[in-house]
């Protein structure tokens, strides 16, 4: 039931801007370091002349959290008013259609925006190394899909808080608010102590202890996730 | 006994500090078409909610098709098709794709949306994204959409809202065409008894999240006589006559008005009164209108 509900949002998403979205976020990632290396790229290039691939990758993980949060954000937001423009849950849910596997969709619908986003940002920055020179043979392929998914992984639950937050209330003003809140607080993420969230991808990454922060993430993405379904199933619909 | 499609016992919905529907019980009968009437804001769109799951009840029970809707929520939405208060669509989309994001959710086939598009004569704007459309082609749309799954029920709210005559007129005729051409139950609320009469069979009438009045609008129409007035040569003198013989009745405007009564006494009193001389010009029966009743029950909220 869920991937029949997933397969009308795909359609619903169409011409929404989601995709776009998804798009920008990764590739003008790459764009701006482009700029960065491009700018001073001699000095740039001296610095990190032992290992460029690896100076590259450092400049762009600090961007990665902001951009991961900004983009749930946003992609929540535009799925959310989607059927909250002109209150089509009413007609959705009287569908027969259970709203585990409408909620479930949803979330599964934002998690693989999300994959694609990841994907494009190992592409794009593979792509940047490349137009920089930094040479194919040195490329640390491995790396390069770590910076795209271990992060994502971590930020699990703030796109489960996020979808929970945006599907609830029709103001969306109210969930972007949040989560663009969020994302600048995150900047400032190395700050914090270790069990908070916003903290979670950069530790995911760069951490000693990587896969205790996936994990965390994926647990407390599924109990966030879990509650915001608990939730859905029984509010009242107007 | 003829089968209920819908049954509602002691239903209440509770609001933090206000009651929107109190101890309703609906029955509706299959085949029929329901009017289920009332001022704005009297609890019928709450009503509907319930009856489709969208809200939950703070108390009673709500069966469909003999079923109950708590335990067999996706059997019954399966076989009903709904429209709630205004339309439900994405706007960014042409009412083909509309309808595909349904099908997809249903699983039909893909040649029922040509078809249920046909039915509410949209064929030719199909694909024109629906932003586009005036408010009677969002409304024929919504039920469309409703008609989909090929329901054995339909629950349309309001349906009429905020059209023009002309669309008033072609949802009618969709709606009356519903039990004749495709055996489906319709239920459909509104605020305008005028609206509802020329469909309805059986009407229900709620006010302040009550039950008024719930019969058919043969009925309804039979409480609508409420005396006759009689115009004769010499009043006077026929009140007396018409009190002798038992009817009760006063003067006023030269002009005899009495209260209802059976055809056999009114026979009997404009035969005694040619008998005794009197010329009778007119027999009038004086009828309220059914908006009166419905004014009248709407706001005195007594059971007629």
């Amino acid at each position: 039931m869920m991937f029949r509900a997933l397969s009308a949002d795909w359609l619903k998403i169409r011409g929404k801007g989601i995709w776009f979205l998804a798009a920008l976020g990764p590739i003008g990632l790459a764009a701006m370091q482009g700029l960065n290396f491009g700018l001073r790229y001699d000095y740039l290039m001296k610095t990190y002349a032992a290992d460029p691939w690896g100076g590259l990758l450092e400049n762009v993980t600090f961007f990665v959290p902001i951009a991961l949060f900004l983009g749930i954000t946003l992609i929540c937001s535009l799925m959310a008013n989607v059927e909250h423009q002109l209150s089509s849950w009413k007609q959705l849910l009287a569908l027969p259609i259970s709203r585990t596997a409408v909620f479930s969709a949803k979330f599964v619908q934002a998690f693989l925006i999300l994959c694609v986003s990841c994907i494009l940002l190992t592409v794009s920055v593979a792509v940047l190394g490349m137009l920089l020179g930094m040479g194919a043979d040195r490329m640390p392929y491995m790396d390069l899909i770590r910076i795209g998914f271990l992060p994502m992984f971590a930020a699990l639950p703030v796109l489960a808080f996020q979808l929970w937050l945006s599907l609830t209330l029709k103001n969306q003003g109210i969930s972007s608010a949040i989560g663009i809140t969020a994302s600048v607080v995150s900047m400032f993420a190395m700050e914090f102590p270790d069990w908070v969230p916003l903290k979670w991808p950069l530790l995911a990454y760069i951490g000693p202890e990587k896969a205790t922060f996936i994990g965390a993430g994926l647990l407390l993405g599924a109990v966030i996730a879990a509650a915001g379904l608990i939730h859905f199933n029984r509010k009242d619909v107007d | 006994m003829t089968e209920l499609v819908i049954q509602t016992k002691g239903l209440y919905k509770i609001y933090k500090n206000r009651a929107a529907v109190v101890d309703l019980n609906l029955e509706i009968a299959r085949g029929d078409i329901y009017g289920f009437l009332g001022p704005n804001g009297a609890g019928k769109t709450t009503t509907i909610r319930m009856l489709l799951g969208l809200i939950q009840p703070t108390r009673g029970a709500i069966h469909l098709f003999g079923k109950d809707l708590k335990r067999e929520k996706m059997n019954i939405l399966q076989r009903t098709g709904s429209l709630v208060e205004y339309p439900s669509y994405y706007g960014h989309l042409t009412a083909i794709e509309n309808l595909e994001a349904i099908r997809r959710i249903t699983s039909g086939p893909k040649s029922r949306i040509a078809e249920v598009l046909e039915i509410v004569s949209l064929t030719k704007e199909a694909k024109r994204p629906v932003k586009g459309y005036s408010l009677g082609m969002k409304q024929r749309l919504g039920i469309a959409a409703a008609l989909f799954n090929n329901p054995e029920l339909l629950i349309l709210d309001e349906p009429t809202n905020g059209l023009d005559p002309s669309g008033i007129h072609e949802i009618r005729e969709l709606i009356k065409n519903m039990p004749r051409q495709y055996g489906i139950t319709v239920l459909v609320s509104s605020h305008l008894l005028g609206e509802v009469e020329q469909m309805a069979d059986k009407v229900g009438i709620i006010r302040d999240g009550r039950m008024v009045f719930q019969d058919t609008i043969d009925h309804l129409v039979s409480t609508a006589s409420s005396g006759f007035r009689l115009s004769v040569s010499e009043p006077e003198a026929a009140l007396g006559l018409a009190l002798d013989l038992g009817c009760q009745g006063v003067l006023r405007d030269h002009m005899l008005e009495l209260e209802n009564m059976q055809d056999a006494k009114v026979a009997l009193l404009v035969k005694r009164l040619v008998e005794n001389q009197h010329a009778v010009y007119r027999v009038e029966e004086q009828r309220r209108s059914l908006e009166d009743i419905f004014m009248q029950i709407v706001r005195e909220g007594s059971r007629i």
